[in-house]
């Protein structure tokens, strides 16, 4: 067993249990270890960053502080979560002046930035440290029949000179783990185009504007549901499916799922385990083309 | 228009500049590939990202800092990975952002943010029924954030400067 | 050695130094001071009667060594070396002190100070001279042959160049056709006429007629008598020293004999082996016998190793009707003695598949100028159709997009220069040929700065070309469609559009050719920061190199248009021509000379040497020792100042004359004020003490310069020998670091300046007390200011307490 301190950020445990339940049913499946650390904040994302750039980098370091205190790396579900603290993480490790002004304000709560822990992505985890084999091994239940259209969201890929995750403009990682449980991922238009989902509380027009266009685009291209990472892109795809029906009188019917519900499903853990009654936009006839 | 709207000053570039975030901002030769690149430029033209260095670097800061352009800013990043003057476009835009908000302009939801971290230490609050469901789906309860460490570290920084009160932005 | 005899020769420039200076005093010192045996006073003595009394005074015996006070402003140096070897001295035995623009001028206001000042710069004069020895003049033979690296148009015309004047010209080509990128281009901007024109050889063949341009192919470039062409070679190898190099050449086998072909395209009828001929984009097929068009220098066929069946298939040897062809030629290594190479190694386009968001080398219809041009030219692989390579349907919307890669810091964050005009170019070859054809440009920068550019441009619009003002974000394909979308934002009008287009033209960056970085390891050549051959001086010396005898020319210093090429190869000739024309290099041994009884083989000299000067060579017992190549050293000095033990020194600048001098010039000061010893390089820093006493700005005469070659040249215990000697505080003036004329010295002296003064603090003497400038000869009133503000600062500190070793 492989041992990651896992961060869950706000958003997943407080409206998105089904996202939380495959993650933490599938990932020991494989191999991997979560332990809840204890004093996590929030991750200082966007909207934090939009209010004071340096007081988001103290908080993300603060967190990668407590995981460096319990000696384990980090994962993390959502992709916010993991630009937030992947970004601090590498700014603070490679520019000693600002990781200095950092470890000055953390200095406040006892804490000290060192750099020598890794934030991941559980995606990264999966290709990495299980591996695309064992992946593709360990499913039970293949999920032939799919054709996904994978959306990874902006920030699992960019800025990519600090996450270094994938290939920023050619993504390959998130498409050949959802081929490693038997489904298509397809192509469909402006695949790495943004959400909208940041845009939502501020200027929702917009926001809807976006997330329809990403959904048309996947219908467009014969999708039988677009595959999301993070937790703003499936409030934005999914519950914005409801907000396009009342304000544009379309209907799409578009099912999302968390790439970490399509793997408990492929590796054989029951739908009703998984609390995929928590989506708007009903699972159920995409339950019945995998069985 | 007045004196200060027809004249340019690199006042305000050299402001941002010499803040987090807004080091590169005078790197760019305004090719518009952030522009082109843009998701929320492409479904409105209220907001272009170039225009807004434009302004910026000419010097136009009451425009953008009391103005609302800045905050249709999607965070996707799209702009800055393309630039090819390597301009980091969107974290100029959230230098801008910081701006305007220790000068009181503000939105209603980044009050609401703020609000959940000095309170919770997280932005999205957890309601008793979420808690309820977790305990029903057999999820662990969730763990509080420390919060003494977090008021320490937000007394540190200039965020226990900010006034933030909904209904102030401009 | 016979006994030394100084003759003292004192201009007072028409009585206007005599004005401020005290003449009669000033003799009267002179005579006094050992070794004088005769003293002139005159108006000038730089030419007429005063360079006469110089002359008739060595003649006669009078004198054996020559100090001159002259001011250098009117080039008494030059005249005065001349004149002293002419009557039968030794030219190094001269010494010249400007008593006008480093004395009389800049302290007028302080007449007594001044002559007191004047005494010691004389008597400076005097005991250098005493200690000088003569210098010989030395001669190098070298060949007149000439290599040149390259086959495009630069190479071609600089070869063309020499050879016409006589020298023996080796034309070394990496491809196994001559043309270069030229060739490619079909037709050059903004005459539009044919890429192969070129200027055809003047010379004196009855076969050629003397006009002006002719296709290479019937030009008789080849039949030059003294050009010998190599294609399919690189240079593996050079030895030995300007004038003389030892180059070694692979050459690849052509398995075709040059002499036999007659081209009659036989071979490829017969031969099976089918492959995408990169030369024309892969829009075509060639087999593996091959010629790149019908148009190309050498007219012969060519096989490729790489895909040849050779002896398993040989139907190509059975067709041929002269025998030509040769499938057991092997590698052959040439070694070929040259005075002289040239470099004309060009440029090529960035692979801009780098860029993903454009998709090249994904979609099939996202293509590059080079491409473009292939399809342009009639002999091309499209018969002059303008296609979209995926359908091969033609092409009716098409959209360039400039600067890809290039203006790009993440890849090349400079301007190619040319991009824009070839889009102008291929845009309006297009329209003319097929008017209907929809041409989008999307630029950021239209950049027509060359005579008649504007021209083109203006001719574009008229000719209906669209101008989009926006760096496209992105090229998406949609295969149901079949189209490529351009994502673009028109700047001037803030609006987003999506261009449709069946072909998109990218202009990619432009590189330094491939290899570049190997060949620049072989010559011992610097690279710029984009990876271009680096030249001597932009400005100064745009063809030369840093190492003496290899030029460079063409695209390989960076992009240029075939007009810029040619006055660059052309240039490039007459420098080489002006090189090796006496057939010999003649300079005075003004060079660094080693004892190798001190010298501890420590390796500092020779890396520091910017002219690689100095090798390490065997003495004994696997001991190594210096030695310096009085061909390639400059006497600069900077090993000099870099030699840990004093092993070596400069023949005209022994450490026995600065010592002499600092000794003469502190000797005597007549100011009120700290003597302050200012030791100057002989480019930009002294010339900035000429222009401040030019201009007649005032500092006070307790400022004394002491001239070395280079500031380089300086070693630490320098610093402190002045400080012993008197000196209240030393001012150190150099070159700007990036101007340096001996690229490194400025650079070292600073670090020599900041290790004096840690030392000095530690001996408890004040660091402020020594101060390294940069000044150039526009900056005459900095040094006055500098002058003034370091006596200042140096009054402050007092009287300098040195304890008495």
């Amino acid at each position: 067993m492989t041992s990651y301190a896992l961060f869950l950020g706000c958003t997943i445990p407080a409206r998105q249990p089904h996202y939380e339940l495959s993650a933490r049913k599938a990932l020991p499946k494989l191999g991997i270890d979560l332990v809840d650390l204890d004093n996590m904040t929030c991750c200082a994302p966007p909207p934090l960053q939009s209010i004071d750039l340096e007081t988001s980098l103290a908080i993300a370091a603060y967190n990668i502080c407590l995981a460096e205190e319990a000696d384990l790396n980090i994962v993390t579900l959502c992709t916010g979560c993991f630009e937030s603290l992947a970004m601090a993480n590498t700014m603070l490790k490679e520019n000693n002046e600002l990781r200095e002004r950092i470890n000055k304000i953390l200095s406040n709560a006892g804490k000290e930035f060192k750099g020598s822990k890794e934030v991941k992505h559980y995606l990264q985890v999966l290709m990495k440290d299980v591996g695309l084999e064992q992946v593709k091994s360990q499913v039970t239940n293949p999920l032939n029949n799919l054709k996904i259209a994978a959306f990874s969201g902006c920030h699992l890929l960019r800025p990519s000179k600090l996450l270094r995750f994938d290939d920023p403009e050619r993504p390959r990682i998130f498409d050949d783990l959802i081929e490693a449980l038997g489904s298509e991922s397809i192509w469909y238009r402006n695949k790495l185009k943004c959400c909208g989902g940041l845009l939502r509380g501020y200027a929702d027009d917009l926001a809807l504007q976006i997330a329809k266009e990403k959904i048309v685009n996947a219908k467009k291209a014969g999708a039988d549901c677009i595959s999301t990472l993070c937790p703003f892109c499936f409030v934005a795809l999914d519950m914005g499916q409801l907000q396009i029906r009342a304000k544009f009188k379309e209907e799409y019917d578009m099912p999302v799922l968390h790439y970490a519900e399509l793997l408990a499903l492929a590796l054989g853990i029951e739908p009703k385990e998984l609390a995929l009654e928590s989506h708007k936009i009903k699972t159920d006839k995409l339950l019945q083309k995998i069985v | 228009m007045t004196y200060e709207e027809k004249s340019v000053s690199s006042k305000f570039s050299d402001e941002i500049r010499h803040r987090l975030g807004g080091e590169t901002i005078a790197f760019c030769y305004q090719c518009g590939t952030c522009a082109s690149s843009c998701p929320v430029a492409k479904v409105t033209d209220k907001y272009n990202p170039r225009e807004i260095i434009k302004l910026s670097l000419l010097g136009a800061r009451k425009e953008i800092v009391a103005g609302d352009t800045i905050w249709l800013c999607c965070s996707c990043y799209n702009c800055q990975e393309r630039c090819p003057q390597e301009v980091e476009i969107a974290d100029v835009i959230y230098t801008l952002r910081n701006i305007a908000i220790q000068e009181g302009n503000v939105p209603d939801i980044y009050v609401a943010f703020a609000e959940g971290i000095s309170n919770e230490g997280r932005i999205v609050p957890v309601s008793k029924f979420a808690e309820k469901k977790r305990e029903e789906y057999g999820l662990p309860p969730i763990k509080p954030a420390n919060m003494d460490a977090l008021r320490k570290i937000l007394q540190a920084t200039s965020f226990s400067k900010i006034q933030f009160k909904k209904g102030e932005a401009q | 050695m016979s006994e030394v005899k100084v003759g003292v020769f004192l201009s007072d420039c028409g009585k206007q130094l005599s004005k401020i200076l005290d003449f009669d005093a000033i003799i009267d010192f002179v005579k006094n001071v050992s070794g004088v045996t005769y003293v002139a006073r005159g108006s000038e003595f730089w030419r007429g009667q005063g360079l006469q009394t110089i002359v008739d005074s060595i003649k006669t015996g009078k004198v054996n060594r020559v100090v001159v006070a002259e001011s250098v402003s009117k080039i008494s140096e030059i005249t005065i070396t001349k004149a002293v070897e002419e009557a039968g001295l030794n030219a190094s035995l001269v010494d010249v002190v400007d008593l006008k623009d480093h004395c009389a001028w800049p302290h007028r206001d302080a007449p007594s100070e001044a002559t007191e000042k004047a005494k010691a710069m004389i008597l400076a004069s005097i005991e250098r001279v005493k200690l000088l020895e003569p210098i010989e003049k030395l001669e190098f033979p070298t060949l007149k042959s000439v290599l040149v690296i390259g086959g495009g148009i630069a190479g071609m015309q600089t070869a063309e160049d020499l050879a016409d004047m006589g020298f023996e010209v080796h034309l070394v080509e990496k491809e196994s056709f001559l043309g270069g990128l030229a060739a490619r281009a079909v037709r050059f901007f903004p005459t539009d006429d044919c890429a192969i024109c070129i200027q055809s050889p003047t010379s004196d063949l009855k076969t050629v007629t003397n006009t002006s341009r002719k296709c290479v192919y019937r030009s008789g470039f080849s039949e030059i008598p003294n050009i010998n062409i190599l294609t399919n070679s690189k240079v593996v190898k050079v030895e030995g020293v300007p004038g003389n190099y030892k180059v070694t050449i692979e050459k690849k086998p052509r398995y075709v004999n040059e002499k036999k072909c007659v081209g009659c395209d036989l071979c490829t009828t017969v031969c099976p082996i089918e492959v995408p001929d990169e030369y024309n984009a892969k829009l075509k097929t060639r087999k593996a016998i091959y010629i790149n068009t019908p148009l190309v220098y050498p007219p012969v066929y060519v096989i490729d190793a790489e895909t040849c069946k050779f002896n398993e298939c040989a139907k190509c040897v059975e067709v041929c009707p002269t025998n030509a062809i040769e499938l057991n030629q092997k590698t052959e290594q040439i070694t070929l003695d040259v005075g002289s190479i040239i470099v004309a190694t060009g440029f090529k386009e960035y692979d801009p598949s780098v860029i993903k968001e454009y998709h090249y080398g994904e979609y099939p219809d996202v293509i590059t100028h080079l491409e473009l041009a292939r399809m342009i030219d009639g002999f091309g692989p499209t018969n002059g159709e303008i296609i979209r390579p995926s359908d091969r349907k033609p092409a009716k919307r098409i959209v360039f997009v400039q600067c890809v890669g290039s203006r790009d810091r993440r890849w090349n964050p400079y301007c190619s220069s040319i991009c824009c005009m070839i889009s102008l170019k291929h845009a309006t070859l297009i329209k003319e040929a097929f008017p209907e054809t929809d041409i989008t440009i999307c630029y950021i920068d239209i950049r027509a700065t060359g005579r008649e550019h504007e021209y083109y441009y203006e001719k574009a619009r008229e000719m209906g070309i669209n101008f989009v003002k926006g760096r496209p974000a992105e090229i998406s394909h949609d295969p149901e469609e079949k189209v490529l979308t351009v994502d673009v934002e028109d700047e001037l009008l803030g609006r987003l559009l999506e261009l449709k287009a069946d072909l998109v033209v990218l202009a990619p960056a432009m590189v330094p050719a491939e290899g570049t970085k190997e060949l620049a390891e072989i010559l011992g050549l610097e690279l710029d920061q984009d990876g271009f051959f680096k030249e001597y001086n932009p400005k100064l010396r745009p063809t030369e190199t840093k190492r003496r005898g290899i030029f460079l020319c063409g695209g390989a210093t960076f992009p240029k248009d075939a007009p810029t090429t040619s006055l660059h190869a052309h240039s490039a000739a007459v420098k080489t021509a002006k090189f090796l024309t006496k057939g010999k290099i003649t300079k005075y041994q003004k060079t660094a000379v080693v004892n190798e009884d001190y010298c501890g083989d420590c390796e500092f000299c020779p890396v520091t040497c910017p002219y690689g000067a100095i090798t390490l060579v065997p003495k004994d017992e696997g001991h190594f020792v210096a030695q310096v190549s009085d061909l390639l050293c400059e006497g600069c000095g900077v090993c000099v100042g870099t030699c840990p033990v004093g092993a070596i020194e400069l023949r005209h600048l022994r450490p026995n004359q600065i010592s002499a001098q600092m000794k003469a010039l502190l000797s005597v000061n007549g100011t009120s004020k700290p003597l302050i010893l200012a030791i100057s390089c002989s480019e930009c820093g002294n010339a900035a003490v000429d222009s401040s006493g030019m201009a007649m700005m005032q500092y006070p005469a307790n400022i004394r310069v002491l001239k070395v070659p280079c500031a380089g040249l300086l070693q630490v215990q320098q610093i402190f020998e002045a400080f012993k000697t008197g000196a209240q505080g030393v001012m150190v003036i150099g070159c700007k670091p990036d101007g340096c004329h001996y690229e490194v010295g400025s650079e070292k002296a600073k670090r020599k300046v900041d290790l004096a003064k840690i030392l000095l603090k530690e001996y408890g003497i004040e660091p402020e007390r020594l101060e390294m400038f940069n000044m150039v000869y526009i900056e005459g009133d900095k040094f006055a200011e500098t002058a003034r503000k370091m006596t200042e600062r140096i009054e402050k500190l007092g009287l300098l307490q040195l304890i008495s070793s």
